[in-house]
């Protein structure tokens, strides 16, 4: 098995056996689920950081019972995984402020199950001196909950070292995501999403190693005829099954704007000093997300270039149903990318629900049309 | 004819500049009238304005909602004579305290869930047409109606455009602060934010009266204006001893049957959202103390007895006046307020300039909506505020509205309910609607299942009944 079989064979499952093998040789969890979330500081303490999935899973009924109707699926599903006993294998979870979907998932979560070790990470909405200072010392908060509960000293060094781990991984990323957009792609969409989601369940130094040996199977290779090359931007989602169904319809995702995508990773590296300074400002400074204040122009800027350096032929925005943040979003995301000469198609859909699928597929394939693929 | 040509509504005139011909009709009520004067003014308006004023003017309110009416055209036209007279317009949410805005020589707040409400109140066709308008943009349907409709309108460019939008729903609510930053992108004008840290330590308090203060600066730069301490003091004054008033009517929650008439909620956060920290806002509240002062001592009740006493967890719904206050008021069912009343007003120490500052920012911290949902835990500051309330007013039921946009207390109803009936023995009804909106569930379904609460579970666990007298 190749390193990308090897990703794909587990690339939908929660309990991996990577992670039961970790457990089973006495290793630490913690859950997280916004990649506002320095996973440095978990990764540094010798814990694996897991961010939370759902891989479009279809039942909410726990879920339902909890939430509402009214919030997101996404979060709903999430939280399914989390009473139905799938997620028991965490050891703690780190609760962020990422939109009010996410905050809700968190308190019922907590509020059944009862995790001796859930610290909230407040990270603030804009970028200012006076917000990367109080984050800094959230960070630090994080760091002594971590250190105190798990027992362990995270130390300068080993945060530093955690620090180079991720950048090496955001350099391969980088690389991927090259021989995604190059004029002959090399990798599609829905591999991509498989590679970063399976690699937000291991340790650093592993997926690193993982992402080496995909680079080099990949190298050479070549994806299927396709009739149009699109960018997928939207909120957040792991449902590969989605992107696989738009790239059977014809499309190539040539590249994304995703949190489980680029936002994940892009801009993260550089900088240097305090260790804790060096995450705030990464993290804060960098997250390109809608939840983020008056930093439209950022994030359009990051869109933009993002869309002309794959060369793509039309844009998808996907979000879920209920998602504040990125409905609002879309509005503007769709008026600026129409201005720039970039086709668009909204989908707004249920997170996970099979009943989109059709109706989807509809769609894709009349916008596939529509641009002429 | 040229100055009738000014007030001359275009065909497709946007809220703010409809609500600004509504309100003026309040300027021709006599203080004093009668039921058949009332009914001759009531043929000749629109059916929705028809509805809201047979709330409004019911004849045991009537003296004192002229009064408010009055209020809100005094706040709305001052808005308009701003630009003459110099004066910035700020939109703000509800959860941001206009006396912030009062205490500027050159600004005028406007709030745009009071604008809302009061459209969705008066305008034929409510708020649907600028909800419509916004839909048609692309904005999602799950949108808070409180905001979009004022949104809806602004979007349109056919009505009064502010100068400037403070946010400061950032940490309490995501869909308005998305929606203040779209706004004001789309219309061009500045936006100034206050950042609620999701953080109840010491810490977060601190850092919240900075991030407070470099809005005041910020304020202060736009308008090109020091604040006085002079002028402070007398916004300051006024706004304390309305918060004074505030605890009077609380008080009187108290008494059973409640002799404060229940579309009194709604007066009360109305004028604390646009004209606390005015004269004006002052002699409103005395008005509704007075009137309930009178009621108890006559031991006046709409109903023949009170047969429920209810807390509205949330929101109320704002579509139909008369079918929800005055229809449950008139079923025995008080409403004791809801969770836009829990605003927990306090006196500020007007020293210095700093103590006003940081009073301020003490106030804009325990906003409604702020302070719940932009706690360290939603769900367990609003569930604490909410127990607080049923306790001090001795209510036997909770009810949340539903209102469908409202992701974060959705996501924190369950716990509510759960945790409400084990600590203090109390049911919750929920109910699903659009408290701006009433084609989302209509009133009668509403009632409908008020009535089978009421009848079916509160009323059977009940150990007392209040009856007037």
């Amino acid at each position: 098995m190749n390193a990308l079989q090897c990703l794909q064979s587990q690339s939908t499952d929660i309990f991996t056996e990577y992670v039961r093998d970790w457990k089973e040789k006495g290793g630490k969890v913690l859950g997280y689920a916004c990649v506002a979330t320095p996973v440095e500081v978990i990764e540094a303490a010798g814990i694996l950081p897991y961010r939370i999935k759902a891989f479009g899973h279809p039942d909410t009924e726990l879920g339902d019972a909890y939430l509402a109707r009214f919030n997101c699926r996404f979060c709903r599903a999430c939280l399914q995984l989390g009473l139905d006993g799938t997620y028991d294998f965490l050891d703690g979870i780190i609760e962020t402020n990422g939109c009010d979907h996410l905050r809700g998932m968190f308190e019922n979560w907590q509020h059944v199950k009862g995790y001796e070790f859930f610290h909230y990470l407040k990270v603030p909405h804009f970028v200012r001196e006076d917000s990367l200072d109080y984050f800094e010392e959230e960070l630090s908060l994080m760091r002594q909950a971590i250190s105190k509960y798990f027992g362990v000293d995270i130390t300068d060094e080993a945060l530093l070292k955690a620090i180079k781990t991720y950048d090496e991984i955001q350099g391969k990323l980088k690389k991927l995501y090259a021989l995604r957009e190059q004029a002959r792609p090399a990798v599609t969409g829905a591999e991509v999403m498989q590679i970063i989601c399976t690699g937000s369940s291991l340790r650093g130094e592993d997926f690193g190693a993982l992402l080496t040996g995909i680079l080099e199977e990949k190298a050479n290779a070549s994806v299927p005829p396709y009739r149009a090359r699109l960018m997928l931007l939207g909120s957040a989602t792991d449902e590969i099954d989605l992107v696989r169904e738009m790239e059977a319809q014809g499309a190539l995702i040539a590249t994304d704007a995703l949190c489980f995508g680029s936002r994940s990773f892009w801009a993260r590296a550089g900088g240097k000093g305090d260790p804790v300074r060096l995450l705030a400002e990464r993290y804060l400074s960098h997250l390109f997300c809608p939840r983020m204040f008056t930093e439209y122009q950022e994030r359009w800027d990051y869109i933009l270039e993002t869309a002309r350096r794959a060369n793509v032929d039309g844009a998808v925005i996907v979000y879920n149903k209920f998602c504040d943040l990125h409905g609002v979003e879309a509005v503007s995301q769709r008026m600026d990318l129409e201005k720039n000469g970039i086709p668009v198609l909204v989908l707004e859909k249920d997170y996970g629900s099979q009943a989109d699928t059709g109706r989807i597929k509809t769609r894709v394939q009349a916008f596939l049309e529509r641009i002429g693929g | 004819m040229t100055a009738m040509a000014a007030h001359e509504l275009k065909e497709y005139e946007g809220l703010i500049n409809r609500l600004s011909q509504v309100v003026k009709l309040s300027d021709a009520f006599p203080d004093q009238m009668s039921d058949e004067g009332l009914e001759g003014i009531l043929h000749f308006l629109p059916s929705n304005l028809a509805g809201s004023m047979r709330a409004f003017l019911a004849p045991r309110i009537r003296d004192v909602s002229i009064e408010i009416l009055k209020t809100y055209g005094a706040w709305l036209d001052s808005a308009f004579r701003a630009g003459e007279e110099g004066k910035k317009v700020f939109l703000i949410p509800f959860n941001f305290p206009p006396e912030v805005i009062h205490c500027f020589e050159g600004a005028w707040p406007v709030t745009s869930e009071v604008l809302s409400t009061l459209g969705v109140a008066s305008l034929e066709g409510q708020g649907e047409r600028y909800w419509d308008y916004a839909m048609g943009l692309g904005l999602p349907d799950s949108a808070c109606s409180a905001n979009m409709i004022e949104v809806g309108s602004a979007l349109t460019a056919v009505d009064f455009k502010p100068d400037v939008i403070i946010s400061d729903c950032l940490g309490s609510c995501d869909i308005n602060s998305k929606t203040h930053e779209f706004l004001a992108r789309y219309m061009d004008i500045p936006l100034l934010f206050l950042e609620k840290t999701v953080d109840n330590s010491e810490r977060g308090i601190n850092q919240y009266y900075l991030y407070f203060k470099t809005l005041v600066e910020e304020v202060e730069e736009f308008l090109g204006e020091k604040l006085d301490e002079e002028r402070m003091r007398e916004v300051i004054g006024n706004a304390n001893r309305a918060s004074e008033l505030y605890w009077e009517l609380w008080d009187l929650h108290k008494y059973s049957p409640c002799p404060v008439p229940n579309i009194f909620s709604l007066f009360l956060y109305g004028i604390r959202y646009t004209m606390w920290g005015t004269e004006d806002a002052v002699k409103a509240i005395e008005a509704m103390v007075d009137k309930c002062s009178e009621r108890l001592k006559k031991g006046e009740y709409p109903a023949e007895m009170e047969v429920a006493r209810a807390i509205w967890s949330y929101t109320s719904y704002y579509f139909d006046m008369a079918g929800f206050f005055n229809w449950m008021e008139e079923h025995g069912i008080t409403h004791l307020g809801d969770g836009l009343d829990l605003f927990f007003p306090q006196v500020i120490d007007t020293t210095s300039r700093e103590t006003m500052i940081r009073g301020l920012a003490e106030i804009a911290r325990n906003m409604p909506m702020t302070r719940q949902m932009g706690a360290s835990s939603m769900s367990v500051q609003w569930l604490d505020d909410i127990i607080w309330a049923t306790r001090e007013l001795d209510a036997d039921c909770v009810i949340y509205c539903g209102h469908h946009s409202c992701k974060q207390t959705w996501s924190g109803a369950s716990v509510m309910r759960s945790e409400l009936m084990k600590r203090t023995k109390i049911p919750t009804l929920i109910l699903q609607g659009d408290s701006w909106i009433g084609r989302m569930t209509p009133m009668s379904a509403l009632q409908e299942t008020i009535e089978e609460f009421v009848n079916n579970v509160v009323k059977q666990r009940r150990t007392t009944v209040r009856a007037v007298g």
